[in-house]
């Protein structure tokens, strides 16, 4: 090797080592020390020296009842407000596409739920659905209809935060459906019209599966977006009725941030981790079948 | 009966009408080519006929029906797009077949008339294929195959070539030709490339902003434009114009006399002025001939002959001469000039004369 590759030999770790450092430090780093925390006891008050105990805390997490109630929790608000998120914004999306009267007006309201912070959204949603000063229980009683104790219900309280992060977050499915739709060739539509298709077999033969790698990916972002849910819960009912509204980020924080128990709660994100990336591997690969089907 | 009549019919887009009151009657089996330069209306009009645009006024009658307010699957129409606008998610089997499957078609007609209509366009081999792996010359004759398999009253073909290469452009326009003729189903044909509405049409529809400048037969519309726009549109390279006096029996183009054919010279009588018309391949010798001199500043040979492009009085002009022809830039030529082929045009209203 001649001196002149030598020194472009050397130059290079000038190069690769500030961005290897970079992301070491940045995004490994805290990583790494989160698992090898979740490895220890450790707590913050009142402040004990760490004690290494293995996959003691993993043990812990995995046969506590509690964290099984709050994946049960987060898996029923996710799958739940994102399903009903998808139809209701392709629907919307698909009326603004067609110009109804209005569209304009409609496509600003429309996407001002998502520029409001989730914690202004669940004060709001607080007040709306107050058991004695909420207009909702308001409009009931003016029916004739008992108080409804929407907050303090278990099943109505999960109802509540699964219609809140509907109201909060279609809009986002909307906007994307909406530039998916605008991005697809009209001629191809003109096509189906002149050749006799009727509206509703436009959408589901054509419209639908010519945007299905966007659903794919709209859907997917809104999942594990959901996934993390804490502070509209965390306002709205704190975990309550008991931890029956719970999420898995919530469980953490109580974990970590009120009994400070920090190495549980490292193990508590890790398992959520795994289980997250698990499950978006899975969905992914379930995804990528249907779409070839149609690509 | 027309089979196709389009009745005083007109297009606005808020205040700008695109096209003024238009009249046009297609006969059944006859295709049509409707051509002219960009935003001359002849894809709206098509549109109109598809239904795809509402016309602002008049009637459109399709097969002796009304169709005016129809919806555009109503028609009985099948159109191709320029950009072939197939079904990307289908195989091609499932986009010729989509329509009939959809209108609830029997399993085993279908499958016949895909097999049909793959015959004849030579797509057996890819009908499981998806569009993206085709070529632009396959995917078009998809967007065809799917317009004739369902046996329309009218064909609409909205410039279908303008994408492809200039080869198989020339491939395509005869068997789209072959195919309409043997279907016998009326068409209706758009384009800008006056090569390809000569080569094709029975009829050509030559517009201009929303009009018919002409309506003729190709070898027509070549021999006796009916103004000096077809006369310039129609041909390639274009006719040369210039502007002339006839006196004595004579077109005089500044201080060059050529003489016209007799009955000519008595049919024009004394003219101020005129506009002299002369296609390049008429610059040549005949029964009837006259000789014209100019200034040719480049010479293109093209293998069977050559264009010879200069200035005559301040005009351009092109002379299409043999190959062998004694020409060099810059040195003042003459070329014959075949009398019986000119042709005069009115400077102010620009018509025929």
């Amino acid at each position: 090797m001649n001196a002149a590759a030598h020194s472009q030999d050397r130059i290079k770790h000038a190069f690769l080592w500030p961005a290897f450092l970079i992301v070491l430090l940045i995004s490994l780093f805290p990583l790494i020390y989160a698992l090898s925390v979740s490895f220890q006891t450790m707590r913050l008050v009142p402040p004990t020296p760490p004690r290494f105990v293995g996959v003691s805390n993993y043990a812990d997490v995995l046969v506590s009842a509690r964290f099984w109630g709050s994946v049960w929790t987060t898996a029923i608000i996710v799958f739940a407000s994102v399903a009903l998120q998808y139809v209701i914004g392709f629907a919307l999306a698909l009326a603004l596409h067609h110009n109804v009267p209005g569209a304009a007006l409609y496509r600003v309201t429309f996407l001002l739920p998502m520029f409001l912070a989730p914690v202004c959204v669940a004060l709001i949603a607080r007040m709306i659905f107050h058991p004695v000063v909420g207009p909702v229980n308001d409009l009931f009683t003016f029916l004739g209809a008992p108080n409804i104790p929407f907050l303090t219900q278990p099943k109505l309280a999960l109802a509540v935060l699964v219609t809140i992060e509907v109201w909060q977050w279609t809009p986002f499915v909307v906007l994307l459906m909406l530039a998916g739709l605008q991005g697809l060739p009209a001629e191809v539509f003109e096509a189906a019209r002149v050749d006799n298709i009727p509206a509703w077999r436009r959408f589901r033969d054509i419209t639908f599966p010519m945007l299905l790698p966007l659903s794919v990916a709209v859907v997917f972002i809104r999942l594990i977006e959901g996934f993390k849910i804490i502070d509209t819960v965390f306002v709205l009912t704190g975990g309550g009725p008991g931890t029956s509204t719970e999420t898995v980020t919530l469980y953490a924080y109580n974990e970590g941030f009120k009994k400070f128990n920090i190495g549980m709660t490292s193990a508590l994100s890790f398992v959520f981790l795994v289980v997250i990336i698990l499950f978006g591997t899975v969905y992914l690969a379930a995804a990528q079948r249907l779409t070839r089907k149609y690509a | 009966m027309s089979h196709v009549e389009l009745n005083q019919i007109t297009k606005s887009f808020g205040a700008t009408s695109v096209i003024p009151p238009l009249d046009l009657a297609i006969e059944k089996g006859e295709f049509l080519v409707l051509v002219g330069p960009s935003g001359c209306g002849k894809t709206t009009t098509l549109r109109m006929l598809a239904g795809l645009e509402s016309a602002s006024s008049g009637s459109i009658r399709i097969n002796g029906r009304d169709v005016t307010h129809a919806r555009p699957g109503e028609r009985d129409c099948a159109m191709v797009f320029q950009n072939y606008a197939l079904y990307p998610h289908m195989s091609v089997r499932e986009n010729i077949g989509y329509a009939m499957k959809v209108h609830g078609t029997d399993k085993a007609v279908i499958a016949e008339r895909v097999t049909e209509a793959s015959r004849l366009l030579g797509l057996d081999p890819y009908l499981d294929r998806k569009p993206k792996n085709l070529s632009g010359g396959q995917r078009q004759r998809v967007a065809i195959g799917r317009a004739l398999v369902r046996h329309p009253q009218v064909f609409l073909f909205d410039e279908p070539l303008s994408n492809l290469d200039a080869k198989l452009r020339v491939e395509m326009r005869t068997e789209i030709k072959l195919l309409q003729r043997r279907l016998g189903t009326t068409a209706v044909y758009v384009t800008h490339d006056q090569v390809e509405a000569m080569t094709m049409a029975d009829r050509v529809v030559v517009m201009r902003a929303g009009r018919i400048e002409q309506a003729a037969d190709p070898i027509t519309l070549y021999e006796r434009p009916a103004n000096r726009f077809v006369a310039n549109f129609i041909g390639s390279p274009a006719m040369n114009f210039l502007n002339a006096t006839i006196a004595d029996g004579a077109v005089r183009v500044g201080d060059q006399v050529l003489s016209l054919p007799p009955d000519e010279a008595a049919r024009l009588g004394a003219r101020g002025s005129v506009i002299f018309g002369i296609r390049p391949e008429h610059m040549r010798a005949s029964e009837h001939q006259a000789a014209l001199s100019f200034v040719p500043e480049a010479v293109e040979p093209l293998g069977p002959h050559t264009l010879v492009l200069g200035r005559l009085a301040g005009e351009k002009i092109t002379a299409q001469v043999d190959p062998r022809f004694p020409v060099t830039p810059g040195a003042p030529c003459t070329v014959p000039i075949d009398m019986t082929q000119a042709h005069f045009f009115d400077p102010q209203t620009e018509q025929r004369l």
